[in-house]
């Protein structure tokens, strides 16, 4: 049998939980054999393929991950506070490169200062580090210096599910209104 | 007087935890718990439950109707972090509060010292209620802007400049009069005060025991301090720019705004967790084969004791003292040792030689060196070793 081009390292990177990003070179391959590769993770390990233009990554069943909730926090608190600063903080995250001083800032002042502390992942600069330089392994942020770091485009998987929960809440909202 | 133990009203608010929390709901929302609502929560957990809200003093009768007594309120207010935010005005009362008591305790230095020592345990009692209630303040005024923020019922934004005026004005700006320590009036101004007196009075005092009092009060008024301007920080972010900040909206920051709000019941996306064994680890091969060898040895493995392989070769000096003498005179004497062991072994140790070369103190042999630097190399299992070319002759015997 021929596996497609990169097969080893498409299959390597999302298994690590990675997320691969449409200007990678594999990411090409995983585009162009979208069905074998939905078949392959499906069957090989029960595990659902999600490929957007942008982006690909494997969905998991697996409830007890801790790391995405440490994510959408840090994600969450970033917005708000880009916003409370008065910036536009979708062209933000789209476009801005962050310090790690800048996003200390941030934390620092943020009115949510009971939920940071008591998170460990976000309750000091050297944790938030430690969780950026994990947001780094799986591509979520991409290192331009030690001190320095983008959002990719996988970003946008947090990004929705936030616009999904609002969706949700209003409809929620709504029928409680309506009863 | 209550008859029951406290753990058993506890174990009951525990067990009827949703029936407290609805009695809570209803006093939050009406301000009072009607009879009607009292029954209809009640009905469920049969009659006896009316009996113990009353024992165990959670309600009590107003007229016809009931309301939660004031310490079980504050209580489930904590529990929920359902503050009802409180008019500036009803904080403001302790700078009062404060502000006499302090004055008694100085005018009052020389009085009774348990008296000054009540006063000042007072003080500090007041203090941390004022500091407890400018906290759930901030957090109920943060909650409801964030509401507004948010916008989950999609107000329009007309209306909610309104709401964001009416909390401004009633209660963010007169907050922050209170906090704000530059202003001559403010409770937080008051506080310093007390701070700078108290640590004047904690070194300088003359009873122990008060010094010790205005020590502790001094210690809390610090970390009181850091409380306050927190919560000032967050006034001045956060509620004061309220106005400018609700002038932009987005359906992913109200997401953002819902799930903070409880982040650990939410699911979040469901990403997958990078597992250890990678199917296609690199060394996948050599682990494979590792595993299926270990079943492969089918042969009995048996152990020897290390000492059964020691070579028990032991110089057998008279032999090989024969042996020389027989083919005197030997040009190079290191030459013919090894020739003879070769004869008996593949290899020759160093050991083996060096016995060997024991020949040479024999009083029956003459040595003769050569003239020249001629050498011979003798190769060992271990070494490599460069001997002179030695010529070993019979002695002459003197009669």
């Amino acid at each position: 049998m021929v596996y497609p081009p990169h097969h080893r390292q498409i299959v390597e990177e999302l298994m690590s939980g990675k997320f691969l990003l449409s200007n990678e070179e594999h990411f090409n391959s995983l585009r162009e054999n979208e069905a074998f590769y939905t078949e392959f993770f499906k069957v090989s390990f029960d595990l659902d393929l999600h490929l957007k233009t942008e982006y690909a990554f494997l969905l998991s069943k697996e409830t007890q991950e801790n790391f995405s909730r440490d994510v959408s926090i840090f994600i969450a608190i970033l917005s708000y506070e880009l916003d409370k600063d008065g910036r536009n903080f979708m062209e933000a995250l789209d476009f801005h490169e962050f310090t790690m001083e800048e996003v200390d800032r941030y934390f620092e002042n943020s009115s949510f200062i009971d939920l940071i502390e008591s998170n460990k992942t976000l309750r000091d600069q050297d944790s938030r580090r430690t969780l950026i330089n994990g947001m780094a392994r799986r591509n979520i942020v991409v290192k331009n210096f030690e001190d320095r770091f983008s959002f990719t485009e996988a970003y946008k998987v947090f990004v929705d599910f936030a616009k999904e929960l609002a969706i949700k809440r209003m409809a929620q909202d709504t029928a409680v209104n309506q009863n | 007087m209550i008859k029951a133990e406290p753990r058993t009203i506890l174990t009951f608010l525990y067990n009827y935890f949703e029936v407290v929390r609805d009695l809570f709901e209803f006093q939050t929302h009406d301000g009072i718990i009607t009879r009607e609502d009292f029954d209809h929560i009640c009905q469920k957990h049969g009659p006896n439950i009316k009996n113990r809200l009353r024992e165990y003093r959670i309600i009590r009768p107003v007229g016809s109707d009931y309301e939660m007594r004031d310490v079980y309120f504050k209580m489930m207010e904590f529990l929920l972090l359902e503050f009802k935010p409180l008019l500036p005005e009803t904080i403001e009362k302790y700078k009062g509060a404060i502000t006499e008591l302090f004055l008694k305790i100085r005018k009052g230095e020389a009085a009774d010292r348990d008296i000054l020592q009540e006063r000042i345990k007072n003080l500090s009692r007041q203090v941390r209620e004022f500091v407890d209630l400018v906290e759930r303040n901030a957090f109920r005024l943060l909650n409801e802007t964030r509401d507004l923020k948010s916008n989950i019922d999609r107000i329009e934004y007309k209306d909610k400049v309104h709401k964001a005026s009416f909390w401004i004005e009633y209660y963010i700006l007169p907050l922050n009069k209170i906090l704000d320590v530059n202003h001559s009036e403010s409770v937080t101004n008051k506080l310093v005060e007390v701070s700078e007196y108290a640590n004047r009075r904690r070194l300088d005092f003359a009873d122990e025991s008060v010094r010790l009092e205005f020590e502790k009060l001094y210690i809390q008024l610090i970390q009181t301090n850091t409380d306050l301007l927190r919560q000032s920080k967050i006034l001045t972010n956060e509620l004061l720019p309220l106005l400018e900040r609700i002038r932009t909206e987005s359906l992913i920051l109200t997401g953002w705004i819902e799930f903070l709000r409880n982040p650990y019941k939410v699911e979040t996306p469901p990403l997958l967790k990078g597992s250890r064994t990678m199917v296609y680890a690199k060394d996948m091969l050599y682990k494979v084969r590792e595993f299926f060898e270990q079943f492969q040895q089918n042969e009995a493995i048996v152990f020897e004791d290390d000492t059964a392989d020691f070579d028990k070769w032991i110089f057998d000096r008279d032999l090989f003292k024969s042996r020389l003498q027989e083919q005197l005179p030997v040009n190079d004497f290191f030459n013919w040792c090894v020739k003879m062991l070769a004869k008996d072994f593949k290899e020759i140790e160093t050991e083996k030689f060096f016995a060997m070369t024991g020949l040479l103190f024999d009083e029956d042999l003459s040595i003769e060196f050569p003239k020249k630097n001629e050498r011979t190399t003798i190769m060992t299992t271990m070494s490599k070793i460069s001997v002179p070319k030695l010529k070993v002759e019979p002695a002459l015997k003197i009669r």
